[in-house]
């Protein structure tokens, strides 16, 4: 019998423990999100917006304090995975007080509505937004169709 | 978490500004030395010139402003305009002309430089 309790503590300090993740994942994010993406960069990867306009897709994603050389963008077909790292910024000779920021290497995939022509791909990184413009291939571009 | 209880993010209710922006709390890391606390706080997409630093009676008050402002038909949005605010209790030994902050990478980086009278001395003990 007390192997049956201790399984229940087991499972109940899980909880907490998961509990206790989520509230900190979602801590400070209001209202209702899209996807699953918590507020902040986690290793599940950046949170992105997607946008069709008409010949080309436009995807931006929240990577603050990600540089240039940490990060990856591999595009495949209709296939493009973001993915990097946030290095730690442990100032020397300082005590560290709080630490919120994340630090993780990342990942995150996409398959895209339409294929891209992976030449003529665009990428930008400002102020902590990637910008990625990928223009559609020509097959997948949006066609005027006269009516007879 | 009882660590969030010094750290008050205040939500007026003003009846003439009715803003559809979500406000947000940015995560920050705080330092400390001899010398200064220094602050990083993640603000990505924020403009210089969107940010507020404030600092009244021993209470720091970051906000940013992000607009996204983008065209196209939306697949999918996880992120969009947001206000970052988030204040903090600061010692009051804080030399306030001397705050100086960068923004780089969507991420404040802000030095709060303690006042002289605040640093710890070395009390050297006189021989005969």
């Amino acid at each position: 019998m007390w192997r049956e309790w201790s399984e229940l503590d087991r499972m109940f300090r899980a909880m907490d423990l998961l509990n206790a993740r989520v509230n900190r994942l979602y801590q400070g994010s209001e209202g209702y999100r899209i996807s699953g993406a918590p507020s902040g960069l986690t290793q599940m990867g950046p949170r992105t917006n997607l946008r069709d306009a008409g010949d080309h897709l436009r995807i931006t994603a929240e990577l603050p304090g990600v540089s240039r050389e940490d990060l990856q963008i591999r595009l495949q077909g209709n296939y493009l995975e973001i993915s990097g790292n946030r290095k730690a910024e442990n100032p020397e000779g300082y005590t560290r007080h709080r630490q919120e920021r994340v630090v993780t290497s990342f990942s995150r995939s996409f398959t895209l509505p339409a294929d891209i022509d992976s030449t003529k791909v665009e990428a930008k990184l400002k102020d902590g937004i990637l910008t990625l413009t990928l223009p559609k291939v020509e097959a997948a571009k949006p066609r005027q169709i006269t009516i007879n | 978490m009882s660590e969030a209880k010094d750290v008050a993010v205040r939500r007026e209710a003003m009846v003439e500004r009715k803003s559809s922006i979500e406000a947000m709390t940015p995560f920050v890391d705080i330092f400390e030395n001899d010398d200064e606390i220094l602050l990083f706080a993640d603000m990505p997409g924020v403009d210089k010139k969107d940010v507020a630093i404030n600092i009244d009676n021993g209470k720091l008050t970051l906000s940013g402003l992000r607009e996204t402002g983008e065209d196209g038909v939306l697949s999918w949005e996880e992120f969009g305009d947001v206000e970052y605010q988030r204040t903090f209790s600061v010692p009051q030994t804080i030399d306030v002309d001397k705050v100086n902050a960068e923004l780089r990478d969507g991420v404040l980086r802000l030095h709060l430089p303690k006042s002289a009278a605040a640093k710890p001395r070395q009390i050297h003990i006189k021989g005969d």
